[in-house]
């Protein structure tokens, strides 16, 4: 028992030995350049991901004896005491899937998010808006998983980089460098008695540097670490926009209170969705082309709300049209209600406000790493893949990679590997990288397939649709792989 | 000798007859009985359901008909077989014309509007063509070559007015009814801004162009009339005014989109330009022409032979006399088919 424990400890740095060997370093180098400062893990960037990432680790008993420290260009103590009031919401909301929420459980950061802010929704409404073709998912009677029915939960961005932040200054241990920029990342020297050149200093704001055994990068879709690591990203921009708000309902949905629906209509443009945040609240995320983002961005609320009502009502025709029109949509857009036909009920409620300065847009672009490894890097979250929010799995799709690192990383220290190691990491691109590409390559065949406006894909892509919709055990497969609670294949 | 006279007396009758009753059978397509409706204006909720003869729902509009489907199957053969038969069933064409606009064309007719301002003002304040609307004394006070007075002298020229549309009831959507409505009340300005002229070679050519110009299919199906031309007008058809159509009717603008009521002070060449129209060769003119040359052909022959008059010009006048005879009891007959046809399919369509 003691022996295993004593190989363990030299399969890693811990703390004491780090001691030690800064010791030994002041000892030799006193003279000569600073004394480098070694992490077992370096994290730049302090997003959904690297906050789960070092939450994970520290939560975990085999990992906690890591040294590790986060890089994090933003001002984390004002996301920490994020706050806002009970019927405001932040503009940047992401569905979370049950395996999301399963895991943010285990690592004890579900219960610090703030609850009433959670919005879960149990049914999706899916249609083309070309050919009005539709898919339901909603749970008919006995095809509701034992998990329960939840599809997936609406949450704003903040509220879980928050709550995550909560739970790690519960576990403490975290060097956190926050408001300081990676300004460059280089490979450490060669010692007498320790080999550095191949070990990753990032260089932070203010001069100070970290050296890494193992350098993860979680900083976002322009990832330096990424850069540093020589890994080519492929893949291409939509040309599209994604366009967000925060937007207040009629009501609270058709369902009341408890079964609340996703919408999503599919535009020539790029889908518009709308999904269900607590009460009277909904968020947008609406993509469409550069353009079309900006004079959306510019409208007056009472113009803005009637073009989001007309993208889920009005023909394309009558929504291209409105785009041309630089104010007085919401007259336009009375008009042609009246001569529009449409089951209010398979469609959200109406939009009744925006809230104020919550109109935001973000490109969109695919991106894939071509891998999410190099000697002493690992990838996570969008600094790995960047996909098309339409399917909502962008945020899912990093917390899969965290999950998944912090395994690799546990085997890794439980057999007195080096965690910086290719060989160590080669499993964690073994289980995601395909995963990834799979939910990559569909979602930007879905975005591709739905774009076309007319021409021989409309009428088939219409009929798929429909005959998902009428085939029972298929939509419930489908269903449960959105859910995450199916088998496994993305 | 004998056939070519017969020939020649048939078309004696037909010149003798009222210009205006024998507007061709496409024209009447578009103006004919002058049931005055009133507008679609008011939205009604849309029919979409299936539903039987015995429980017909509630019109969408005022003058609205709903069908079931083999209603609209047997409105769709019949007015088809009786616009063959009978080319003046004005009524009946136009009936065959929503017919085949539904569901389809008309829809992209309307999306054509829907995606232009003007059309989208024309359709939001739903203007309607009638010899009240237009102040016809003010059209004729306009100067020559503006839009309003070429329209009028149009009308005068061809001895028509703009009061003879049928109203339409078969189509369900009745923003769709609209836009046929529309479509109908606006064929008088094609006419003016290409000049062509309600012979049935004018009409022919017109439909082309409009079909071109808007996919409406029963356009299409009427230029297949060009066949029950004579040759020398199918040649002239095949070799002038067919391409003529074709290429204007593409490169034009929806012409559905222009609001003639605002554009009646323009001048008319500049209208042409901005659609994108060149008026083909004036038919009329080229019809005179010929027939001048025909008759001086006819002179120069007889002069050649060096005879005027004597027994075989009798023989002419009797065969013709004759002729006219015959024709008038073909016509007769061909009436009394019509009706029979129109009976049958009458009750046959209320029994569905
Ligand atoms: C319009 C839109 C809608 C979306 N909707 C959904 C959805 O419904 N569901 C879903 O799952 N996903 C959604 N996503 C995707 C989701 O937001 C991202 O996948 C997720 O935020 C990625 O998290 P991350 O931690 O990998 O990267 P990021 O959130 O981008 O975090 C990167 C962090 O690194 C920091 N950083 C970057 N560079 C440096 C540097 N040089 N030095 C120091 N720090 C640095 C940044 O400050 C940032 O905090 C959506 C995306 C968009 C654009």
């Amino acid at each position: 028992m003691e022996a295993v424990a004593r190989r363990k400890a030299a399969a890693y740095v811990c703390r004491s030995c780090t001691r030690q060997f800064q010791r030994q370093l002041r000892r030799n180098y006193s003279n000569s350049a600073p004394r480098p400062d070694i992490y077992d893990v370096v994290c730049v960037g302090g997003g959904p991901a690297g906050l789960s990432l070092l939450t994970a680790l520290r939560a975990n008993p085999v990992t906690s004896h890591l040294r590790v420290a986060l890089v994090e260009a933003q001002d984390l103590s004002k996301v920490k005491s994020w706050k806002l009031p009970p019927n405001k919401y932040s503009n940047r909301c992401s569905s979370l899937t049950p395996t999301s929420a399963l895991f943010l459980d285990q690592i004890g950061a579900w219960e610090h998010l703030d609850q009433t802010r959670v919005q879960p929704y149990h049914e999706m409404q899916v249609w083309d808006g070309v050919t009005d073709a539709r898919i339901e998912f909603d749970w008919a009677p006995g095809s509701a998983p034992v998990e329960g029915t939840t599809i997936a939960y609406m949450n704003e961005n903040l509220n879980l980089t928050s709550g995550l932040l909560k739970r790690l200054e519960q576990l403490g241990g975290v060097s956190v460098f926050e408001g300081a920029n990676v300004e460059n990342i280089t490979f450490g020297e060669e010692m007498e008695d320790l080999d550095l050149s191949q070990w990753p200093v990032v260089h932070i704001s203010g001069g100070k540097q970290l050296t890494a055994r193992l350098l993860v990068g979680a900083d976002g879709a322009n990832s330096p670490v990424r850069a540093f690591a020589g890994i080519d990203a492929k893949g291409w921009d939509y040309n599209r926009h994604g366009v967000v708000a925060t937007l207040e309902m009629e009501g609270e949905g058709w369902g009341g209170e408890h079964t609340k629906i996703a919408y999503q209509r599919f535009l020539p443009t790029g889908p518009v969705a709308m999904l269900p945040m607590p009460g009277n609240v909904a968020t947008l995320v609406w993509s469409t082309t550069p353009e079309n983002a900006s004079l959306l961005k510019s409208l007056s609320p009472k113009d803005f709300v009637a073009m989001v009502n007309a993208a889920f009502r009005l023909s394309t025709v009558d929504l291209a049209f409105m785009h041309t029109q630089g104010t007085d949509q919401d007259d336009e857009y009375s008009w042609r209600l009246q001569h529009t036909s449409f089951n209010p009920r398979a469609i959200p409620q109406t939009v009744v406000g925006v809230q104020e300065g919550t109109v935001a847009s973000f490109p969109l672009k695919m991106r894939h790493a071509d891998t999410y490894i190099g000697e002493r890097v690992a990838l996570v979250g969008d600094a790995a893949h960047t996909i098309h929010p339409l399917a909502g799995q962008g945020l899912n799709q990093g917390q899969g990679d965290v999950q998944s690192l912090v395994k690799t990383i546990e085997f890794a220290v439980t057999h007195g590997q080096d965690i910086g190691s290719i060989m160590s990491l080669e499993s964690y691109v073994s289980e995601r990288y395909t995963a990834n590409h799979v939910l990559l390559g569909v979602v930007d065949k879905l975005h591709k397939l739905y774009s076309a406006g007319s021409g021989p894909l409309v009428p088939l892509r219409s009929l798929g649709l429909n005959a998902v919709n009428a085939l029972g055990p298929l939509k419930s497969f489908f269903m449960k792989q959105a859910a995450g609670s199916g088998t496994k294949i993305f | 000798m004998e056939a070519s006279a017969l020939r020649r007396s048939a078309a004696l009758v037909a010149r003798a007859s009222t210009r205006n009753a024998i507007r061709p059978a496409v024209c009447a397509a578009i103006s004919n009985s002058s049931t005055s409706s009133t507008p679609p204006t008011q939205l009604q909720t849309q029919q979409t359901r299936q539903f039987s003869a015995l429980n017909r729902p509630p019109p969408n509009y005022p003058g609205h008909v709903p069908l079931t489907r083999l209603e609209r199957l047997g409105l769709f053969v019949g007015s088809g077989l009786i616009s063959l038969a009978d080319p003046r069933r004005g009524d009946l064409i136009a009936s065959f014309a929503e017919a085949t606009a539904t569901p389809y064309f008309i829809y992209r007719l309307r999306d054509a509007m829907l995606s232009h301002p003007t059309g989208r003002r024309i359709l939001r304040l739903r203007p309607r063509i009638t010899s009240q609307s237009l102040n016809i004394p003010y059209l004729r006070s306009l100067p020559p070559n503006t839009v309003g007075r070429t329209y009028i002298d149009w009308l005068d020229r061809e001895g028509v007015s703009p009061d003879t549309r049928s109203a339409v009831r078969y189509i369900d959507d009745e923003e769709c009814a609209y836009v046929m409505q529309r479509y109908r009340e606006c064929h008088d300005f094609y006419h003016a801004l290409t000049g062509l002229p309600i012979v049935r070679e004018g009409e022919v050519a017109l439909k082309a162009f409009e079909f071109a110009n808007t996919l409406l299919p029963m356009t299409g199906f009427s230029v297949f009339a060009a066949f029950t031309m004579k040759k020398s007008e199918q040649k002239r058809f095949r070799e002038i005014y067919f391409p003529w159509a074709v290429k204007n009717g593409l490169r034009a603008k929806e012409v559905i989109n222009v609001f003639w009521e605002e554009e009646l002070e323009r001048d008319v060449d500049d209208l042409r330009r901005e659609l994108g129209v060149e008026p083909p060769p004036d038919l009329r003119e080229i019809r005179k022409r010929e027939r001048e040359e025909k008759r001086r052909r006819k002179e120069m022959e007889r002069m050649m032979s060096g005879r005027s008059g004597g027994p075989e010009d009798d023989v002419l006048q009797k065969a013709e006399k004759e002729a006219e005879v015959v024709a008038e009891r073909v016509k007769e007959m061909k009436d009394e088919v019509v009706e029979k046809v129109g009976e049958v399919v009458g009750s046959s369509s209320m029994r569905v």
